[in-house]
C-alpha cells in the first residue's frame, strides 16, 4: 500500500528530531534541510517515549465548555487520538464527536502560524518581535488606556485564564470583560434562578422516573452532554424512567424521546400552565402554591391551551397524568422556550412545573459551591455584545481584545459589529484560525492549540463536587510561532506589573504557582511537587463539594399570548443548534463536516427543514432551493422534508456559512445568523432566536441534497430497528 | 421447381406429380474455382464501407482507450460507481459479452457434430466473433478491477507462497471457465482454419505468404491430412460444447449464489446459456448482412442459409422468454418478499423504462421474424436483429443495477443512479474494439471457410446427381413405386 | 505450504459454520451488543472510527456520488414499514450504527476470488488490503452494505498537510483500489493479545475496547471476547438468548430484547441488537 502525498520528510520529522524538549518544533517547515535542526533516530529515547508505544496523558477538552477530562494517546511525540478521562467525573472516560475532532483542530492545515498585522494591504504576517512592540506600544506600561477605553471580548472562560484576564484588566482599572455567547441560554438561566434559585440547577436524571423537556437538547447540544449522556443510559436501565419532548423541531433528545410533541413555537410556557392547571386540581400538587399561581393557571384549562399550542387536549392531560404518576419527575426547558420576547415568562412558567411537582431536592439541586469563584467560568449573553457594541459604535473604545468567540459571524445582521470595529483604533484577536472577527481585526497573534497549551477549566455544570480540570500540552507545539494565550497574557502583564509578575518565566509557572497555593483547599497532605504531578496524571483536581438545597419562589407571572403569524411572514422560524457544530466555530473540522447531521444526515451544507405536509402544500420538493426571507434578511438553503418538525415552523441548522475559517468551512452552506429578526427578551434584553418569522419563496433552482440517508427513511418491513413496548421489556432481568 | 406430368395410359388419368426440392442453400452457379477467387478476393479489396466501418470502430476504441487510462489513473471514482452500485455497466456489459460469445460454438461445434451444413459458410466468421466476444468481455474483467495491475492474483498460478486464488469464488470459476473457453475458441478456430490458410498460402505473396505459411503449419492436403484433421475437429467440436454450456452457467453463478434479491434464482444457468445463444445468434445475423455486402458474400450467404438462422434464432428466442417469464413467475409467487419487492421495483422504479425496452426488445420483436418480408429485408433485417441485442444488453444491466439499487438494506438503496461517462465511453470502446478486430480478421483471414463450402457444393453437386439420376429413373418409368401404383 | 495443508483447508471449506461449540476451546470470538434503547445517534462512534482507523474525509462531491467512508454509520428511521403511520415521528427517531456484523457465515467471504476477505480464528471477518484485487464482489454480496470501497485514492486529498500526522501508525492508509470495513479495531485486538501472550493469559473483559465502544457516550456498545463465558458480552449474549450458531433464536418468554439482523439470510452476524424500548402509552 502506498501512502502517497503524504511526504515522506515529514515523517522523519516526527520519527526522530533532536532536541530535549522542542523536539516537533520543526514540523511542516524545512527546518531540517536549513540546518535548524538534525534528523536523529531513536536510539537514545527519552525515558517517556517508548517508539510504536502509545502513552496515554490526560488533558482537559476545550472544544466546549462542558470541561470534559479526556487522555490524548502520544506516540512518537504526536498525539494520535482523545478518549474520555476515567478520572474525571463529567465524561467518565466517554466521549463525543465533537471532543475527538479535537486532534483536527489541532492538525488543522488551515492553523495561523504567525502573527499578523493590518498594513496597507490587510493582514500580513509579522514577526514575534514586532508584534511584542506593537503590544508593548499601545498596551504597555505607557499605555493611557483607562477603563471603559479597553475591553476584552470573550466566550465563556473559566480557570486561570479567566483570573489572567481579569488581573489583565485591573491594570487598567478595568472590569471591562464582555462576554458573548451567541447561544447564550442567559434567559434561561434567569428565570431559572428566578423560580428555583439557581441557574443551572443539578438534574439527577436518572432518579427520575419521567422527563418533560420542553425544547432542552441535554444529548445534544446541551450544556455537559457527555455527561448527560451517561446520566441518560442509566435513566433508561430499569426501572426505565420515560422521556417526553416538546418542542417546535426535532432535537437529537427529540429523536430519543418517548413521546415527542411538535408545539407551536413561543406557547410552550402556556402548555406549561395547561399541564400545571391539571396537576393543580390535585389537592397534593395545589397545596402551598401562592394565590396569584392558582390564578393564573385558572385561564388555561385543557381546550384552551390546545388552541393555542397546537397539543392536543388528550395530550395535554396524559403529560399531567403521567407526571403525577411518576415521580419524581424533571422538568427542564432549552432554547425554543426561552427564544422569544417573552423568554423569560415562557421558561419560568416550564420551571413552574418543577416546583409544582416537588422536584427539588429530588431531580434537582443546587450545584456545590465552588472553593474559588473566580475560577468559574464567565457565561455569556447577547446583550453583553450589545453594549459592547454601543460603546465602540459611539467610539469608547480605544482597545479591544478579542478571544474565543466570533461575533461578526455570529452577531445577526442588525447587529453591525464589523461596522463598529472600524471604529476602535486597535484590535487584537487570540485565534488558532483566521475566523471573520480576526479578519476585522488589526493584530492576530496565533494562539496554541488546546493540545498544546497549559491551562485549568472549572466547567459550567459541575456533577460530582467540584472539578478544577487541568490542560496540558499533548505534544510539543507543532508551529513555533505559536504562543499560549496565558503567555502572551503574561508577557504584557509583566511590563505593566512586573513587581506581581516577574517571577514567573511562563504561564506554566503561574499556572503551577496558583494550583499549588490551592493545595489546602484540596485537602492534599503531598508535597507540592506530588500534588502537581498527581493534577497534571489525573487531568484534574477534586474537591468534595456537596450540592446544595434549592430554594424555591413562585413570583408572579404574566404569560402573553404569541402572536398569530401574519400573511407576510407565514413561518415560524427556528434556527438549530447542531451538536458538532455549535456556534459555527467547529465549522473547519473536516470529521464533523464530514458526519452526518443527527436528526437530517446531510453533510457539508445548510439545508432549511420543512414538514412533509407544508412541503405537499407548497409543492416543494427536497433538494429545491428556497429563499427563506425574514425582516431582517434573507438566505437560500435547500429544503429538506423533515417530519419531525411543526407545521408552522421551517428551521435551519446554525453554524454554516464561514467566509472566513479556513479550507473546510468556507464557503459551506449559508449563515442564518443573518436574518434573526430584532427581537429581544422583555426581561434580559437577550436575543430572542426563536422568535423570527418568515416567508418562504420558490426559486425554480434545484440541487440534489447531499446527505447519507438513501431514497427511503423507513425500514421497509426488515427487522432493523426492532421497537419493544416499554410495559414488555424485562430490563431488571437484563445484565 | 420442376414438375413432370406423368400419364397413365392403363388408368387414363392424368397424375400430376409435383417435386418440391428442397431449396438450394447455394446457388448451382457456386463452383469450387469460384470459391477460391471470392474468398481470396475478401482478402483484397473489400468495398470502400470496409474503411468506414474499421476507422469508426477505431475512433471509438481509441475513446475506450482513453476513458479507461483516465479511470486507471484517478481510481473508479470516475465511473460514479458507489457503494452499493459497485458494478455499473462494466459486469452487464461482461455478461452482454460472455453471451455474444455462445453462438459460434453453437453454429460450429454442435450444428458440425449433428451435420447440419447450412452452417458451413457462416460458422468461421461465426467462430472469430466468438473469439472476439470473449477478448473483449475479458476486457471488462480487467476494466472493472479496482486495482487492474494486480490481476493475476486471480489465476491460479504456482508461486513461492503457496497463495491460491478462493476456489470457492464463482470469481474463480468465471476466470477459469472463460479462460478454457477462449483458448479451446481460438484453438478451434484455427484448427478448422489450417486448410484454407494453406489455399491463402498458395495464392499471396509478399509477407502475407509467410504469415500464411507459418500459419498453415505445412498443411499439403494429402489424405492422411485430412483423416486426422477430420477426427480431431470432431474430439474439439465434442469439446467445446459442454465447455459453452457450462461458461454460461458458471457465469450465472456469479449472481445464482448471492443472496440478492433478483439474482438468488434456482434457473439462472439455463437461463444464461439461452439467453447468451440468443444474443449470438442475433449477432450472428447482425454479421451475416454486413459481411454479405461488405466483402461481396451474396453468394455465399444466401437467403435459405439466412432463413434457417432466423428460424433457430426464433427458437432460441421463445425458449428465453419462457425462461424469463418463469423467473418472474417463481419470484412472484414466492415467498421471498425482498425479490417480490426488487421485481415490482423493477418493472416500476427508475429503471423501469430499461426494464419494458428490455421486454420490448428481446420478448417482442423476436415475433417480426415472422413476417416474410422482414426476414427478405436485410436493411430491416439488420435493424431487428441489432435492436434484439440492444433488448439483450438490457437484460443485463436490469438484472445488475435495480438489484444493486433496491436491495435487502433499505438505507443504502439508491434512487436513479446512472452511470458516468466514462463508463458509456468504455462500453462504447468495447463495441469498437470488437468490431476492430473482427473487421481486422475479416480483411486478414478467410471468413468463409472455403474448403467446407467446396465440400458442401460436392455434396449438393452429388445430391443434385442423386436427385437427376432418380427423375430420370422416374421419367423412364422405372420407378418401382410408380409400377406398383398400377394394382 | 504443503499438500496435506491443502487438503486440510480443503475440508475446512467443507466444514458447515458456524456449528455449536465452535469456539468452546478457542481462546477468543470477539462479538458485540449495540442497546438500541441506549443508543442516542449521537455520532460519537463514527467520528472515534475516523481517528482511529485513518477514514478519509471524502469532501461533499464525492459524499454526494455515495462514496463516503465510514465504517460505523448511524442511520435514521422513522418507521419500520415504509411510509409515516402518524403526521410526526411520535416516539422519536429510530437511530442504528451499523457496522460490519463480522457475520460466522459471511456472504462476503465465499465470493472474494482471491481469498482477500477471510475469517479468522478468532471469530473476525477481516480483510487482507495486499491481496485484494477490487472485485468488489463481496460489497455485491453484503447484505448490510457495510464494506466500503478505496473508488479514490483519498490519501491524495483526505490529510492536508499537517492533518496526516494525526495518522494512527497501526493502521493502514489504504490506496485506490482496495476494499475495506470495520476490522472491530484489529490493531488494538492485536496488541492486546500478543500483549497478553507475552503475560501467559488471555486478554481480561474489557481490556480492550474497539474505539466506538471506548467513546460511545451512553456505552450502548459493549464489546468483548464471546469464548469467555464469563465476560459481559457472553453474559449478554446468554442472557438475551441469542445462539451465535442458530439463524433464528427461540426465546423462553416475550421482552427479551436480542436479535441480530437479518439473521434469517443465515449470516450468523456477531453482533447482538437489544431493541429499542419506548414507552408507548407516553
Amino acid at each position: 500500500m502506498t501512502m502517497s502525498n503524504l511526504d515522506r520528510r515529514d515523517f522523519l520529522k516526527v520519527l526522530g528530531i533532536s532536541g530535549a524538549a522542542a523536539t516537533l518544533a520543526g514540523c511542516g517547515h524545512t527546518s531540517i534541510e536549513s540546518g535548524v535542526e538534525e534528523v536523529m533516530s531513536y536510539v537514545h529515547p527519552q525515558d517517556f517515549v517508548v517508539p510504536g508505544i502509545g502513552v496515554f496523558y490526560a488533558s482537559t477538552c476545550a472544544q466546549c465548555g462542558s470541561g470534559c477530562g479526556i487522555m490524548g494517546k502520544v506516540r512518537e511525540g504526536r498525539v494520535l487520538k482523545l478518549e474520555g478521562n476515567p478520572e474525571s467525573g463529567i465524561s467518565g472516560g466517554k466521549i463525543c464527536g465533537l471532543g475527538q475532532a479535537g486532534v483536527q483542530a489541532h492538525y488543522n492545515p488551515d492553523r495561523l502560524r504567525t502573527p499578523m498585522y493590518k498594513g496597507e494591504g490587510g493582514l500580513t504576517p509579522v514577526s514575534w518581535e514586532t508584534a511584542h512592540q506593537i503590544l508593548e506600544q499601545r498596551l504597555g506600561p505607557n499605555s493611557p488606556l483607562k477603563g471603559e477605553e479597553i475591553a476584552f471580548l470573550t466566550g465563556g472562560v473559566s480557570g486561570h485564564q479567566r483570573v489572567l484576564l481579569e488581573n489583565f484588566l485591573e491594570t487598567f482599572d478595568s472590569t471591562h470583560h464582555v462576554t458573548y455567547d451567541a447561544l447564550s441560554t442567559a434567559t434561561g438561566r434567569a428565570a431559572s434562578k428566578a423560580i428555583l434559585g439557581a441557574e443551572q440547577p443539578l438534574w439527577n436524571i436518572h432518579k427520575a422516573r419521567l422527563i418533560l423537556s420542553f425544547g432542552n437538547d441535554f444529548l445534544g447540544s446541551g450544556v455537559s452532554p457527555v455527561y448527560m449522556a451517561r446520566q441518560y443510559a442509566l435513566f433508561r436501565k430499569a426501572p426505565r424512567g420515560t422521556l417526553i419532548q416538546i418542542e417546535p423541531r426535532m432535537t437529537l433528545t427529540g429523536g430519543n424521546a418517548d413521546r415527542w410533541y411538535p408545539i407551536k413555537p413561543g406557547t410552550e410556557g402556556i402548555l406549561a400552565l395547561g399541564i400545571a392547571h391539571d396537576l393543580l386540581q390535585h389537592e397534593e400538587f395545589s397545596r402551598g402554591v401562592p394565590q396569584e399561581i392558582l390564578d393564573l393557571v385558572k385561564n388555561y384549562d385543557r381546550d384552551a391551551v390546545s388552541d393555542i399550542t397546537g397539543i392536543g387536549s388528550d395530550a395535554v392531560r396524559l403529560i399531567a397524568a403521567q407526571l403525577w404518576n411518576n415521580t419524581p419527575s424533571l422538568v427542564i426547558a432549552g432554547p425554543s422556550v426561552e427564544g422569544h420576547s417573552y423568554g423569560f415568562s415562557n421558561a419560568a412558567a416550564v420551571q413552574l412545573l418543577n416546583v409544582i411537582l416537588g422536584n427539588r431536592g429530588q431531580t434537582m439541586e443546587g450545584q456545590a459551591e465552588h472553593p474559588f469563584p473566580q475560577l468559574t467560568p464567565t457565561l455569556g449573553s447577547y446583550h453583553a455584545l450589545a453594549d459592547l457594541n454601543q460603546k465602540m459604535a459611539a467610539g469608547k473604545t480605544q482597545a479591544l481584545l478579542v478571544y474565543g468567540t466570533n461575533p461578526v459571524f455570529t452577531a445577526p445582521s442588525h447587529l453591525p459589529f464589523a461596522e463598529s470595529l472600524s471604529n476602535v483604533p486597535f484590535k487584537v484577536a487570540f485565534v488558532t484560525h483566521m475566523d471573520e472577527t480576526a479578519g476585522h481585526c488589526d493584530l492576530v497573534l496565533p494562539l496554541l492549540s488546546a493540545l498544546e497549551d497549559f491551562g485549568t477549566h472549572v466547567a459550567e455544570y459541575q456533577p460530582d463536587g467540584v472539578e478544577v480540570m487541568l490542560q496540558q500540552p499533548l505534544m510539543e507545539k507543532l508551529y513555533p510561532e505559536s504562543k499560549g494565550y496565558g503567555d502572551i497574557l503574561l508577557e504584557i502583564l509583566k511590563k505593566r506589573k512586573p513587581e506581581a509578575y516577574a517571577a514567573f518565566p511562563d504561564y506554566y509557572s503561574y499556572l503551577k504557582t496558583a494550583m499549588v497555593k490551592a493545595k489546602p483547599v484540596f485537602k492534599v497532605s503531598d508535597s507540592d511537587d506530588h500534588f502537581w504531578e498527581d493534577a497534571l496524571r489525573n487531568g484534574l483536581v477534586k474537591w468534595d463539594g456537596k450540592p446544595t438545597s434549592l430554594e424555591a419562589r413562585l413570583p408572579a407571572l404574566t404569560m402573553p399570548k404569541p402572536a398569530e403569524l401574519t400573511t407576510d411572514y407565514p413561518f415560524y422560524f427556528v434556527p438549530s443548534i447542531r451538536p458538532d457544530m455549535r456556534d459555527g466555530r467547529h465549522a473547519y473540522l473536516p470529521w464533523l463536516q464530514e458526519s452526518p447531521e443527527t436528526m437530517t444526515t446531510v453533510v457539508w451544507d445548510s439545508w432549511v427543514e420543512i414538514h412533509p405536509k407544508t412541503a405537499e402544500a407548497m409543492q416543494i420538493k427536497e433538494g429545491d432551493i428556497l429563499q427563506i426571507q425574514s425582516a431582517t434578511g434573507s438566505v437560500r438553503a435547500k429544503a429538506y422534508l423533515f417530519p419531525g418538525i411543526q407545521p408552522d415552523t421551517v428551521s435551519m441548522p446554525l453554524g454554516q456559512g464561514h467566509t472566513q475559517l479556513g479550507r473546510f468551512a468556507t464557503g459551506v452552506g449559508v449563515n442564518p445568523y443573518k436574518i434573526l429578526d430584532p427581537i429581544f427578551d422583555d426581561h434580559t434584553g437577550e436575543l430572542a432566536m426563536h422568535a423570527t418569522r418568515v416567508a418562504l419563496r420558490k426559486t425554480g433552482e434545484h440541487q440534489v441534497v447531499v446527505k447519507d440517508e438513501g431514497p427511503t427513511t423507513f425500514q421497509n418491513g426488515q427487522k432493523l430497528v426492532a421497537t419493544l413496548s416499554a410495559d414488555q421489556a424485562k430490563l431488571s432481568k437484563e445484565i | 421447381m420442376s414438375h413432370s406430368v406423368h400419364s397413365h395410359p392403363q388408368l387414363d388419368v392424368q397424375v400430376e406429380r409435383k417435386f418440391i426440392p428442397k431449396q438450394k442453400d447455394l446457388g448451382a452457379d457456386v463452383t469450387w474455382a469460384k470459391i477460391n477467387k471470392d474468398v481470396l478476393k475478401s482478402l483484397e479489396k473489400p468495398r470502400p464501407v470496409f474503411w468506414v466501418i474499421f476507422f469508426s470502430a477505431l475512433a471509438l476504441f481509441s475513446f475506450g482507450v482513453y476513458c479507461e487510462v483516465y479511470q486507471y489513473q484517478n481510481g473508479m471514482g470516475v465511473a460514479d460507481l458507489n457503494n452499493p452500485q459497485v458494478w455499473g455497466l462494466y459486469i452487464a456489459t461482461f455478461i452482454f459479452w460472455i453471451g455474444m460469445g455462445h453462438s459460434g460454438t453453437l453454429l460450429s461445434a454442435l450444428l458440425h457434430i449433428i451435420h447440419a451444413d447450412w452452417r458451413k459458410p457462416i460458422y468461421r466468421y461465426s467462430e472469430a466473433m466468438t473469439t472476439f466476444t470473449l477478448l473483449t468481455a475479458a476486457l471488462f474483467v480487467l476494466v472493472h478491477m479496482g486495482r487492474l495491475w494486480q490481476f493475476y492474483y486471480v489465476v491460479a498460478y504456482p508461486n513461492e507462497r503457496w497463495t491460491w486464488p478462493n476456489f470457492t469464488s464463482p470469481l474463480v470459476w468465471d476466470a477459469t471457465a472463460i479462460g478454457t473457453y477462449l483458448t479451446s475458441s481460438l484453438l478451434f478456430l484455427y484448427m478448422g482454419m489450417i486448410p484454407d490458410l494453406a489455399i491463402c498460402r498458395d495464392n499471396a505473396r509478399g509477407a502475407r505468404r509467410a504469415l500464411y505459411r507459418f500459419l498453415s503449419m505445412g498443411w499439403q492436403g494429402t489424405d492422411r491430412q485430412w483423416a486426422n484433421f477430420k477426427v480431431a475437429y470432431m474430439t474439439m467440436a465434442c469439446f467445446l460444447m459442454p465447455l459453452a454450456v457450462s461458461v454460461h452457467s458458471i457465469v450465472s453463478t456469479d449472481f445464482a449464489v448471492s443472496q440478492n434479491p433478483g439474482w438468488h434464482v434456482t434457473s439462472f444457468p439455463p437461463y444464461f446459456v439461452l439467453g447468451a445463444l440468443y444474443s449470438g445468434c442475433s449477432g450472428i445475423i447482425t454479421l451475416f448482412i454486413v459481411l454479405r455486402y461488405v466483402f461481396r458474400f451474396e453468394a455465399y450467404m444466401t437467403q435459405p442459409i439466412l432463413n434457417k438462422l432466423i428460424k433457430m434464432t426464433f427458437a432460441i428466442a421463445m425458449v428465453w422468454t419462457y425462461l424469463d417469464l418463469i423467473e418472474y413467475a417463481t419470484t412472484w409467487y414466492g415467498s421471498d418478499e425482498v425479490a417480490k419487492a426488487d421485481l415490482i421495483y423493477r418493472a416500476t422504479g427508475d429503471y423501469a423504462l430499461q426494464f419494458w425496452g428490455m421486454i420490448f426488445c428481446a420478448m417482442v420483436m423476436p415475433f417480426t421474424l415472422l413476417i416474410r418480408f422482414v426476414r427478405h429485408n436485410y436493411v430491416v433485417l439488420l435493424i431487428i436483429s441489432l435492436i434484439l441485442n440492444v433488448g439483450m444488453w438490457l437484460e443485463r444491466f436490469q438484472i445488475i443495477t435495480p438489484t444493486f439499487a433496491k436491495s435487502h438494506y433499505p438505507w443504502t438503496w439508491t434512487a436513479g443512479w446512472w452511470p458516468s461517462w466514462v463508463q458509456w465511453g468504455i462500453v462504447a470502446g468495447s463495441f469498437g474494439w470488437f468490431t476492430m478486430l473482427f473487421m481486422l480478421y475479416c480483411k486478414i483471414f478467410p471468413s468463409v471457410s472455403m474448403y467446407e463450402v467446396k465440400e458442401m457444393v460436392h455434396e449438393q453437386n452429388m445430391e443434385e446427381k442423386a436427385l437427376a439420376a432418380q427423375t430420370d429413373v422416374h421419367e423412364a418409368g422405372l420407378v418401382p413405386e410408380m409400377k406398383g401404383g398400377q394394382a | 505450504m504443503s499438500l496435506s495443508n491443502l487438503i486440510q483447508n480443503w475440508n475446512s471449506f467443507r466444514t458447515r459454520r458456524p456449528y455449536e461449540g465452535q469456539y468452546d476451546d478457542a481462546p477468543y470470538k470477539w462479538a458485540m451488543v449495540i442497546d438500541l434503547d441506549s443508543c442516542i445517534g449521537c455520532n460519537a462512534c463514527t467520528v472515534a472510527c475516523y481517528a482511529e482507523n485513518n477514514l478519509p474525509v471524502v469532501g461533499k462531491e464525492r459524499f454526494g456520488k455515495g462514496q463516503a467512508m465510514h465504517w460505523i454509520r448511524i442511520e435514521r428511521y422513522w418507521g419500520e414499514g415504509d411510509t409515516m403511520t402518524s403526521e410526526f415521528p411520535d416516539h422519536g427517531a429510530q437511530y442504528l450504527p451499523m457496522l460490519c456484523q463480522q457475520c460466522e457465515a459471511a456472504p462476503c467471504e465465499p465470493v472474494c476470488p482471491v481469498g482477500a476477505t477471510h475469517h479468522s480464528p478468532d471469530g473476525l471477518n477481516t480483510q487482507v488490503y495486499n491481496r485484494c484485487v477490487g472485485s468488489r464482489y463481496c460489497s455485491a454480496n453484503c447484505p448490510y452494505k457495510v464494506r466500503y470501497f478505496n473508488w479514490w485514492n483519498y490519501p491524495d486529498r483526505a490529510w492536508p498537510n499537517p492533518l496526516e500526522l494525526q495518522l494512527n501508525p497501526d493502521v493502514t492508509v489504504r490506496s485506490k483500489g482496495v476494499m475495506e470495513k470495520c476490522t472491530f479495531c484489529m490493531q488494538r485486538l492485536r496488541a492486546g493479545m500478543d500483549k497478553a501472550k507475552t503475560e501467559g493469559r488471555i486478554l481480561a473483559d474489557g481490556e480492550v475496547l474497539t474505539a466506538c465502544a471506548q467513546a460511545c457516550p451512553t456505552s450502548a456498545i459493549t464489546f468483548g471476547n464471546l469464548a469467555d463465558k464469563k465476560s459481559k458480552v457472553a453474559r449478554m449474549w446468554k442472557n438475551q438468548q441469542v445462539d451465535l450458531a442458530k439463524d433464528s433464536q427461540e426465546k423462553s418468554e416475550e421482552g427479551i430484547r436480542g436479535y441480530r439482523i437479518l439473521e434469517e439470510l443465515n449470516t450468523y452476524p456477531s453482533i447482538v441488537y437489544l431493541e429499542r424500548v419506548r414507552n408507548l402509552e407516553a
